[in-house]
């Protein structure tokens, strides 16, 4: 369903000259399955999710997403994925209705098919309380909902979460990963990227674990935690982390290096 | 491209701006508002302004002579053009305050009049002075005049002391008469009517022999030309005495009975044809123009920032971008909103200031107050005059929000965006106050009006102001042609431009990094790339136009300081130099200082040989193009100012030695401009991988280099080629070799001109040569044969040029040729290629 293989992106800064944001990164991810992102902050997660929704250009590399290349397909692709994150915000001066709508309509949808679609969201994900509510009125629960519903108005096979529960607190961030999780249920193939363990292990299949554009280790959980003899997820990202970052400034671990691909 | 997503964008925007209170605000209710309350104060002030009459003190009222002047505390009215006028002028006058007249005024009147006695006692001592001054100077003149006994030496002192006396009398003069309250001061002297009475007898006797004696003492007036206010009622009073006086005259001569119009044996009569519509057609020809430029900048800025900077800065640019619309879509939906908006906003404010403009002088007018009060009805323009304003204004604003649109997508935050205004607003101001000139005219039809047909904003300001003065003008409508197709064109420009602005990640997603001008020069030579990048590329342009400008005046000044046989040697030399510091030197230190490959920045490979075969063949067939070209579109260009073809004529002078010119013209140009422009500044512009829009914007800086319009011209035609060249062969020197060639024989076919002009002309009609060429004033010129064959030979070499360089793949130079299709870069925006 999505496919990566070997891509790089880079760009140039005042301070750092050349810095890749992303470097020779390969991963695949099949329907029916959450494929989790980890990493810190500035690990390359967003730019490696942009590139799948087509915002930005790879410098190197390839991504299909349902057997089209971003790059030479970006209509297509777009028309097949969702796309929900932080930085995706709403509308101000739009009620929820009308912005759920409007996408819906720019993602095509017959008008049937869009009255169809928007019942049955905001029912499923209670929205109807707010539904005449401008965007600038609305709590972050409230926004959050809208933008999940934004994203899947259109029914897409493939939905990309870059941190959806960044800023929220823990009642809606719960709901929100229940939403994946159903999302998952229906059989969509989804990339949940975050900083926090515990969205991996409760909702992750299989997880990708990046470091300063480079993936350090890749499989299901118990296989990390197999492969690297460390049962506690947080425990292994941080030797993975370290033992990176001491290669990378010339100490001799060689061990990790392996697992990049 | 799907309408539908552009009509969904649109409509969306639409509706976004319709609930932002600051837009509507801004485009709709202020100016709904502001003109009003303008229009109101400035009514307000005027009423204050001219509800507050004059003081004017009259001493001695008791000698006028009939008929009677003065009435209560006025003048007659009937002596003003405008009656009302006489509430303008309070006058005093000594007679009323002796009497105790004046009521609540009185204490302010006695004062006025000791005011005025005061002066009026300066005024006699300055004119006793006058008398024993003309005296004295009469008796300089003429000793046998006064005493004998006085030396010519004591004249001569007691006239200095007499002078220095009244220059001190006048400073007090001026003091009292500024410290007064008194804009006017009239002093009727004792016995005036007497005397004129005197004189109306002895007329009436005909007592011609005592006439020619008239030398009484006549009335003073007294005013500050510096004060306005004494001014403005000095002009009143003039104008009453003027009437009075020609009554007086009236008189006199019906006593005679003589006919009235004898003092005024020519009499001419001024006749104005000017119809009030007319006057309103010409304020509205001057004040619509530059107000619908200006209106639609504002209009068009706002939305614009709101709809690109502000949706960056609110976090949906990025929900937006995912979305499948393309960004060609996306940029249109916008585009037309902020259009929408634009329009809007500069009929509202039309109307707006039209009706209160309108409203405004029919208030003035019938109160018969404020500045308008003789400029009668002003009427609204005509149906055509508004039909043809809508008209233009569609691509006014289209332009304008396509530019605002670029400028705010490429800011990264609404505050941003607000800080481009400034720049924008200053140059379109700039553009309106040239078109508001008197002179700036495109109709009737003269040397420059074809060009600024094509200049962009200007021409849409000056058939506007053609077309309001006289809607019903057919001459000037044959420059809508032009002018509209030359605007939508640079609306589409502008448009592409805001397109690739929303293509190009590195804008989309700009951060808010520290920006730090050490650490970014640190980073330009620590980080060094093989070749410049467009923006270094950009910078080079700026920096050779600059340091052009600079030149000018020391330029000049060399020029003028040398000798007058000298002056064809000096332009070469300065020609040299110029080209030396001014073009080469920015382009070589800045590929030294800021690429890492001098000989790739340059392009200093070596050739095809093809490559410099072709361009050694292509000048001599384009040559004789350009030069009919050129002569066949001189109707289109503003004429050369004299002391420019003076210089050109000094270089084609036969004096100069041939091998000098083509030094300075031909060779030095030929390497310095293509070292910079095909060199640096191609090789930058080609950086972002399309070859094409590289050669465009090489040629037409390296056109926009040459300054003088007719040369900008074909300058970027060439540029064109030049690029083209260069791009294909991957080197500088056919640029080189085309260059020179091209250069020289313009030289050479001015000298050969001279030669020929001078007694050759019969000769040269009988050789072979007259099939290819002819010569009249302007020159030789090339026969339709020569043309025909030259336009072969240019079309088969430039075919050759461009096809040989794509069917090379592999070669360094082909990256930058490839089809943008090819490169993962472009294919982004579907819209660019």
């Amino acid at each position: 369903m999505i496919s990566v293989q070997q891509l790089t992106k880079g760009f140039d800064d005042l301070r750092r000259g050349w810095v890749a944001a992303l470097d020779h990164v390969s991963f695949e991810v099949q329907p029916g399955e959450i494929f989790g992102l980890l990493g810190p902050n500035g690990a390359g997660k967003t730019t490696c999710l942009r590139i799948l929704s087509t915002v930005l250009r790879p410098s190197s590399g390839t991504a299909t997403v349902s057997g089209f290349d971003v790059v030479t397909h970006p209509a297509e692709v777009r028309q097949r994925i969702g796309f929900m994150s932080s930085n995706t915000g709403i509308y101000d001066r739009m009620t929820a209705f009308e912005m759920v709508e409007y996408y819906g309509r720019l993602y095509g949808l017959s008008e049937e098919l869009l009255k169809l679609r928007l019942e049955r969201l905001f029912e499923t994900l209670q929205m109807n309380d707010f539904r005449d509510t401008l965007g600038a009125k609305m709590s972050t629960g409230m926004k959050q909902k809208v933008s999940i519903a934004r994203a899947i108005v259109h029914d897409p096979p493939v939905i990309i979460f870059d941190e959806p529960t960044s800023g929220l607190d823990v009642l809606v961030a719960r709901k929100v990963l229940a939403t994946v999780q159903s999302l998952k249920d229906q059989g969509k193939c989804i990339i949940f990227s975050t900083h926090i363990m515990r969205e991996v292990e409760k909702l992750c299949d299989r997880i990708a674990i990046i470091h300063k554009g480079a993936i350090l280790a890749i499989g299901t959980l118990p296989e990390l935690q197999e492969q690297h003899q460390q049962p506690d997820t947080e425990e292994l990202f941080f030797d993975l982390i370290e033992r990176y970052d001491a290669k990378e400034s010339g100490s001799p671990k060689p061990e990790i290096g392996t697992a990049k691909n | 491209m799907h309408w539908k997503n552009i009509r969904l964008i649109f409509l969306r925007e639409v509706r976004d701006q319709l609930r932002d209170r600051r837009t509507l605000f801004m485009i709709a209710v202020l100016p709904l508002l502001l003109y009003p309350a303008m229009g109101l104060g400035t009514l307000q002030m005027s009423m204050n302004f001219t509800e507050q009459p004059r003081t004017v003190v009259v001493l001695g009222e008791k000698h006028l002579p009939p008929p009677q002047l003065l009435e209560g505390n006025r003048f007659v009215s009937s002596w003003f053009t405008h009656p009302d006028d006489a509430n303008k002028l309070k006058v005093v006058t000594d007679t009323a305050v002796e009497l105790g007249g004046g009521g609540l005024d009185a204490p302010l009147n006695l004062k006025l009049i000791a005011q005025a006695q005061a002066l009026r006692k300066l005024i006699d001592e300055h004119t006793a002075f006058d008398i024993e001054l003309e005296q004295a100077e009469s008796q300089q003149r003429d000793p046998s005049q006064g005493p004998a006994d006085e030396s010519l030496i004591a004249v001569s002192q007691r006239i200095a002391d007499l002078k220095a006396r009244q220059a001190a009398l006048d400073r007090e003069l001026i003091e009292l008469f500024a410290a007064s309250q008194i804009q006017v001061l009239i002093v009727i002297p004792d016995g005036l009517r007497e005397n004129i009475e005197r004189v109306n007898r002895m007329i009436a006797k005909r007592q011609t022999e005592d006439i020619t004696n008239l030398s009484y003492p006549r009335p003073t007036i007294v005013k500050n030309r510096a004060d306005d206010k004494s001014v403005v009622a000095y002009n009143r009073v003039r104008d009453v005495l003027d009437a009075w006086e020609d009554e007086i005259l009236r008189q006199r001569l019906a006593d005679l009975g003589l006919p009235k119009e004898l003092p005024k044996p020519v009499g001419s009569v001024s006749r104005d044809l000017a119809a009030e519509s007319q006057i309103s057609a010409s304020i509205w020809s001057k004040m619509f123009p530059a107000l619908l430029v200006i209106m639609a900048v504002m209009g068009a800025f706002y939305p614009a920032v709101d709809v690109a900077a502000g949706e960056k800065e609110r976090g949906t640019m990025e929900t937006l971008l995912i979305c499948p619309a393309t960004r060609t879509e996306i940029v249109l939906g916008k585009f037309l909103t902020v259009m929408c908006f634009s329009m809007s906003s500069a009929l509202l404010n039309l109307l707006s200031i039209g009706g209160t403009g309108k409203y405004m002088v029919s208030v003035a007018s019938s109160a018969g107050k404020g500045v308008f009060a003789q400029g009668g009805a002003i009427t609204l323009p005509s149906a055509p005059a508004l039909a043809w304003m809508l008209i233009l204004l569609v691509p006014l604003s289209a332009l304008f929000s396509a530019l605002c649109l670029a400028l705010a997508t490429f800011a990264r935050s609404s505050k941003e965006g607000q800080y481009y205004l400034t720049p924008l607003l200053m140059v379109s101001i700039g553009m309106t106050v040239f078109c508001m000139s008197p002179g700036i005219e495109i109709y009737p039809v003269h040397q420059a009006s074809w060009f600024y047909s094509v200049m962009p904003v200007v021409n849409i300001a000056l058939l506007l102001k053609a077309l309001l003065l006289n809607p019903g003008n057919t001459g000037a409508l044959i420059f809508v042609i032009p002018v509209l197709v030359t605007s939508i064109g640079y609306s589409m420009l502008a448009l592409w431009w805001a397109i690739e602005q929303f293509s190009s990640e590195g804008v989309l997603f700009r951060d808010g990094e520290r920006f730090e001008v050490a650490l970014w020069l640190k980073h330009l030579l620590r980080e060094k790339e093989p070749t410049p990048n467009f923006t270094e590329a950009g910078f080079c342009f700026v920096i050779v136009m600059l340091a052009q400008f600079a030149s000018m005046g020391p330029l000049q000044q060399l020029l003028m300081s040398a000798a007058p046989g000298e002056v064809g040697l000096q332009m070469m030399k300065l020609m040299l130099i110029q080209q030396l510091t001014i073009i080469a030197c920015p382009a070589l230190f800045m590929t030294l200082l800021l690429t890492t490959s001098v000989r790739q920045s340059l392009r200093l490979w070596l050739p095809n040989w093809k490559f410099v075969a072709v361009a050694s063949v292509l000048p001599f067939a384009l040559h004789p193009l350009v030069v009919e070209l050129m002569s066949s579109l001189g109707w289109f260009f503003p004429k050369l100012p004299p002391g420019f073809a003076r210089l050109m004529g000094a270089m084609g002078d036969d004096e100069q030695p041939l091998t000098l010119i083509l030094i300075a013209l031909a060779a030095a140009p030929a390497i310095c401009e293509e070292l910079a422009f095909r060199g640096f500044v191609l090789t930058g512009f080609s950086r972002n991988g399309r070859s094409g829009v590289a050669i465009g914007l090489s040629a037409l800086t390296f056109g926009v280099m040459h300054m003088i319009p007719q040369q900008v011209f074909y300058a970027t035609l060439l540029g064109v080629v030049l690029g083209l060249i260069a791009v294909r062969s991957n080197s500088l020197l056919p640029g080189i070799v085309f260059h020179f060639i091209f250069n020289s024989l313009g030289v050479i076919r001015e000298r050969v001109s001279a030669h020929l002009a001078n007694d050759h002309t019969e000769k040269f009609r009988q050789s072979f040569w007259h099939w290819f060429a002819t010569i009249d004033e302007n020159g030789l010129h090339y026969s339709w044969l020569t043309l025909v064959i030259c336009s072969v030979i240019a079309s088969l070499s430039l075919w050759w040029v461009w096809q040989s360089g794509r069917s090379k793949p592999g070669a360094v130079t082909v990256n930058n040729l490839l089809p943008s299709e090819f490169t993962p870069t472009t294919s982004h925006s579907t819209s660019a290629s």
